[in-house]
């Protein structure tokens, strides 16, 4: 059984009928180009300040040997979304066909249960004055960009990414390429203990993205030896 | 340089937490106004108890509503059509607006002197007091990701906070008397300990935790939030008032004794609610 089966809704899980909307984002073809996070920012307008996909890095290892890890974020259209759960007036639900979890701005009362809810912290708070769009203060979040996907388009964040880190489709349909992926590769969700369901299955992350670290507080301290030998290598 | 993380904010600010301080006030005096009609002593303070539980709904509801990013779509709470029962905080918002209808019929069954519609009224009144507390505690665990606030002993900690501070208002408010003052000294005392017994119980599960629960623990337990968390709410807020409670004897307690007792009991569930409600959101900022 394959890890989109096993996350998967057991209502949608492997039925060709049913249309499940998934992202892989195959970590190991991530450049940190941002410009996923640039065109989705291009793509709804989003404010400065919050983002509907952000791509956050570490740099793991000791110099000279080091890497650069890219582990970039949105929304996970759980099959379990406890953000839906937690809302009082079911201003965020999901779609059937496809599994979006969306937001009805018109209804959300900013109470931010959802925001609390979200174990990606993938909710954010629009704030109260925007230049050209007129939604302001009620939560948002990545939508799969359900219009354009409706469309037949894939998600903005998809088609500009450079390296083709990041493929969108059906994973109930077999012939789709995150079928493939996720067949012929070892996936990882985030916060798999959750029992969320995500449905953002990445390819390569690194641990010291995916887990809570004790070091969180401490960052600077931990880049210390490599600034040292970088400045030792260069005699500055 | 060395990392690029995203900064979150986090979801509820401390005006939640003085919602929880408010909320668990006025339940505890609800529960104290209802004890009057069993217990005698307690019957100076039947009327001031409900006019304060009323007033503190009017403060605690305005301040939940001005919370909200949309205040005005409050109603969609009561929005039959709208209603997610999965959510804690649509039978919070019910459970508030029966509460405070019958807070008020309550009060006019008081006024009106009629005895047994009182009574009725103060049973019913409390039993939705209840509901109050628990339902925030509720607000708190239904979140199984974050750490502390999953603890299913939140609604029984809340439950716990709201009638040690209840009666330590309960106490000022009954000054020099004594047959009052000896009865809420028991109360204060068994709710105070109770609270301190929850907390154990979710310290000691939190630091055995995983990663998340070790975070969340060192948090709460180190550097500002240590001093809120430890230094006012359980050292002053439990350890100092139950000490002091237990350590004069009965009879030959002063006033003046059970009422810092009451204040600084006051002080650490403010504390406590502050920092139960921050600590793990601030652990989560940086993932």
């Amino acid at each position: 059984m394959s890890e989109a089966t096993k996350a998967s809704s057991p209502a949608t899980a492997g039925n060709p009928r049913k249309r499940r909307f998934a992202m892989v984002v195959d970590t190991r073809r991530c450049i940190g180009c941002m410009a996923c996070q640039v065109a989705c920012k291009a793509e709804y307008d989003t404010p400065l300040g919050v983002n509907r996909t952000w791509v956050p890095y570490k740099v793991t290892g000791k110099y000279p040997n080091v890497s650069r890890k890219f582990l970039p974020r949105l929304c996970n259209h759980c099959d379990n979304p406890p953000c839906v759960r937690n809302c009082p007036v079911e201003a965020t639900f999901v779609v059937e066909d496809g599994g979006f979890v969306l937001q009805r701005y018109e209804r959300c009362i900013g109470c931010r249960s959802c925001m609390a809810a979200c174990p990606y912290n993938a909710r954010f708070m629009l704030p109260s004055h925007r230049t050209y769009t007129p939604i302001t203060n009620v939560v948002d979040k990545c939508t799969f960009c359900f219009h354009r996907v409706t469309q037949n388009l894939v998600p903005a964040c998809v088609q500009t990414c450079i390296g083709r880190a990041r493929v969108f489709g059906d994973i109930n349909d077999p012939n789709s390429e995150v079928s493939y992926l996720i067949a012929k590769n070892p996936t990882q969700v985030l916060r798999p203990e959750q029992g969320t369901r995500p449905h953002v299955f990445y390819i390569g992350a690194d641990r010291n993205q995916t887990e809570f670290g004790r070091d969180a507080y401490q960052k600077i301290e931990v880049m210390e030896p490599q600034r040292s030998a970088f400045k030792l290598h260069f005699n500055i | 340089m060395g990392e690029y993380v995203w900064f979150h904010d986090v979801s509820w600010h401390s005006a939640y937490a003085i919602y929880f301080f408010v909320i668990g006030i006025l339940a505890g005096l609800s529960f104290l106004s209802y004890g009057s009609w069993l217990t005698p002593a307690l019957r100076p303070l039947r009327e001031k108890a409900a006019y304060i539980s009323v007033v503190l709904l009017g403060v605690g509801g305005a301040l939940l509503i001005a919370d909200l990013s949309q205040p005005l779509r409050f109603l969609n709470t009561l929005n039959p059509f709208y209603m997610h029962f999965t959510s804690p905080l649509a039978w919070g918002a019910l459970n508030i607006t029966a509460f405070g209808i019958c807070s008020v019929l309550y009060i006019l069954a008081l006024r009106s002197g009629n005895e047994k519609r009182g009574k009725l009224l103060a049973l019913v009144t409390a039993a939705l007091a209840l509901g109050l507390p628990i339902y925030t505690g509720f607000d708190l665990s239904v979140h199984q990701s974050r750490p502390v606030w999953n603890s299913p002993v939140m609604p029984v900690l809340f439950v716990a906070l709201a009638i040690a501070s209840g009666s330590a208002v309960g106490a000022l408010l009954a000054g020099a008397n004594e047959s009052a003052q000896k009865v809420l000294r028991e109360y204060m005392l068994w709710s105070t300990a109770a609270v301190g017994v929850v907390l154990i119980a979710i310290l000691g599960t939190t630091s055995y935790g995983g990663s998340a629960e070790g975070l969340a623990f060192q948090i709460l337990t180190s550097g500002t939030m240590g001093l809120i968390f430890v230094g006012f709410g359980i050292l002053a807020g439990i350890a100092a008032p139950v000490a002091l409670m237990l350590l004069v004897p009965v009879g030959k307690q002063q006033q003046g004794v059970l009422m810092i007792s009451a204040v600084l009991i006051l002080v650490g569930s403010a504390a406590l609610r502050y920092a139960i409600l921050m600590a793990p959101q601030q652990m989560q900022t940086l993932f």
